[in-house]
């Protein structure tokens, strides 16, 4: 898209982007065409440690065809009025300048007080936090572990039935055995949800959501950083109705940070799915499948 | 995605339109100055100077070889797109408040603005395409709306079997295109009508009001098929073509109370809905004004705004907003992908 207002005259391919200033220093670069279409460079050049390297690239050089409206392609070549006449072609940086990137993605059930971008005080936050390393206990992710977006999933590692650090209002005192049995993950519980609260559970949390969530959530780890996650509800739809695919994401890179959960309708499909998707080739990485830790 | 910020115009923008083939976009604002731009890289194509007022609207033709601009001057021109040349002006008595060509090109509506002593009329001009010919001065329809409020917008529907009008009080009203009589008229907003943008074919289309909604119209009828509501004023609103159905509204907050607040507050965001389900989908903030106008692209690919800060703002949609998809939208791809048979059979 922006790509237009960006290119540079002059640059043709991606590959020549190194090569050409180390292609003057010693031997020049070998180049032969290979039977099925490809190229194959051979370059001599010093390193930044000062010993030589001999590098080997495998190219394949593609045309992408274009169609384009004749009377847009006339367009683009009529001569400018104006006040534009006579000046060169190319967007001119008086009246034509590119915008910060937006991050634009409808998602169901917008709301406004979710913004789609940080606010400048909510960057200058990330900013700290990434200063101060961070490391999930539950994803690794550089978040709190309160705000890992798989708090209500995953259990911490290597945490799975820990004494609960709240006092349960039952039995105070009696902290070591009581609850722990029922709430591993040492998170604070609110009254009403707790046990014996009088029936009152199931409040805010739509009764047995999580339950449903838990028995029939894949995760799925050694995941491509370039997936999508179309990409993987393609291969898992393939197994039953999906409910969900989280990806999760780098902030920064929009890239994939190597796992995602995938939760099924049915729990049957998902044990299918576990099976059969555990072990796939995908964008050169091998899916590794499981189920979802439980957390309650 | 990366917008293309248009900075060619020292005041308030008040419309922008696509080229049918969506690579041109045409923008005139409250300097006197209508501007051509490419879509694809922003690049200024140039400007149509003969203006004397601040100009209100602008319309091309589906060749893209004529333009037509109307604003305060009392004055609609027409220009020839490709060398800038003025073809042909008609004069009022009072500002061109709205004009637009028909869906072949072929007529050519404005409307003027009702003042004191002066009633809005609607002009229809007969257009020859042919950008070297004599355009007439005579109209083959001048519409007298007596008896309704003022005029605020106005459009051909499909074939131009009809015009519709949008009214200061939200009425929407419909008019025969060959006689000129009053057909049906509809109450459907509580505020005066901003503005009026068809869908591709013209059977339908969506009214943006000052009263915080946006509603979807059937063209013939004018029943009310959808409605959107916003929680700020909307200036404009523009339904996306198929494959994917959104609508965009454009708004914000009073441009004369804008000063008061900080620019979040005044929600200058473009906000899209869900054309079928009526959910807001999302939106994309950076302007510091409100949106006078919004205008997507025909081809679907991008859409552009303009605001009362003086910018247009020009977006190429990225892949998410394509693969945004309701799960029934998908049950329904994957049941016709899976048993094309029973398609055939509803059919």
């Amino acid at each position: 898209m922006a790509a237009n207002v960006q290119n540079t005259p002059g640059r043709t391919d991606w590959a020549e982007d190194d090569t050409e200033d180390l292609a003057t220093a010693i031997p020049a670069p070998q180049i032969t065409k290979n039977k099925d279409g490809t190229e194959t460079i051979v370059t001599v050049f010093i390193n930044d440690d000062g010993k030589r390297v001999k590098r080997t690239q495998r190219i394949r050089r593609t045309v992408v065809k274009k169609r384009e409206n004749p009377r847009v392609a006339e367009r683009r070549g009529w001569t400018k009025i104006g006040t534009e006449a006579g000046k060169a072609a190319g967007p001119r940086p008086d009246t034509t300048t590119l915008g910060e990137n937006i991050i634009f993605r409808p998602v169901m059930g917008f709301k406004s007080g979710q913004a789609q971008e940080t606010a400048p005080e909510d960057e200058k936050k990330a900013d700290q936090l990434k200063k101060m390393q961070i490391k999930c206990r539950i994803c690794s992710g550089d978040h709190f572990t309160t705000k890992c977006p798989f708090k209500d999933t995953m259990a911490p590692e290597g945490e799975a039935a820990g004494a609960p650090a709240d006092m349960d209002d039952r039995m105070p005192g009696d902290g070591a055995g009581a609850g722990g049995a029922t709430r591993p993950g040492g998170s604070y519980v609110p009254p009403h949800l707790r046990d014996g609260a009088g029936g009152a559970t199931g409040g805010e949390r739509m009764g047995g959501k999580f339950e449903r969530d838990d028995l029939a959530t894949l995760r799925v780890t050694n995941v491509s950083e370039f997936a999508e996650e179309s990409d993987l509800r393609e291969i898992f739809e393939r197994h039953g109705r999906v409910t969900r695919v989280f990806l999760a994401k780098d902030r920064e890179t929009g890239r994939a940070k190597g796992f995602a959960f995938v939760s099924y309708a049915d729990r049957s499909d998902a044990a299918r799915a576990c099976e059969r998707v555990d072990g796939y080739g995908f964008g050169h990485l091998i899916l590794k499948v499981e189920f979802a830790k439980k957390t309650a | 995605m990366r917008p293309i910020l248009l900075q060619g115009h020292e005041r308030a923008l008040t419309q922008v339109v696509f080229s049918k083939e969506g690579d041109l976009i045409f923008s005139v604002s409250k300097d006197h100055i209508p501007s051509a731009w490419y879509a694809a890289n922003g690049e200024r194509f140039g400007a149509y100077k003969g203006h004397q007022g601040a100009l209100w609207t602008v319309d091309v033709d589906p060749t893209t070889t004529l333009l037509a601009t109307g604003g305060a001057d009392n004055t609609m021109r027409l220009w020839e797109v490709k060398t800038g040349r003025e073809i042909k002006k008609w004069e009022f008595n009072t500002s061109i408040r709205r004009c637009e060509f028909s869906e072949d090109g072929r007529q050519l509506l404005g409307v003027t603005e009702k003042r004191t002593g002066q009633l809005s009329n609607i002009f229809v001009y007969d257009i020859n395409p042919d950008p070297e010919a004599e355009q007439t001065s005579e109209e083959s329809l001048k519409i007298v709306v007596e008896d309704l409020p003022r005029v605020t917008v106005a459009g051909f529907s499909a074939l131009s079997h009809y015009i519709v009008t949008g009214h200061d009080s939200g009425s929407v009203a419909q008019w025969d295109a060959k006689t000129g009589e009053l057909l049906n008229e509809v109450f459907s907003h509580e505020e005066s009508v901003m503005d009026l943008q068809w869908s591709a074919d013209r059977t339908y289309f969506i009214t943006a009001s000052k009263d915080k909604t946006a509603k979807l119209h059937d063209a013939t009828t004018l029943e009310v098929l959808k409605t959107y509501v916003a929680d700020t004023p909307i200036n404009s609103a523009a339904i996306t073509p198929e494959p994917t159905n959104y609508v965009i509204l454009g708004g914000g907050q009073a441009a004369m109370d804008v000063t008061t607040t900080s620019a979040r507050q005044g929600k200058f965001e473009a906000r899209f809905y869900h054309k079928i389900f009526e959910d807001e989908i999302g939106r994309v903030r950076g302007h510091f004004g409100p949106l006078n106008y919004v205008a997507v692209s025909p081809d679907g690919k991008c859409y552009c705004s303009g605001g009362e800060d003086g910018y247009v703002r020009v977006h190429h949609f990225d892949p998410p907003y394509f693969d945004f998809k309701y799960e029934v939208e998908r049950e329904k791809a994957r049941e016709v992908k899976d048993h094309p048979e029973r398609l055939e059979d509803r059919l």
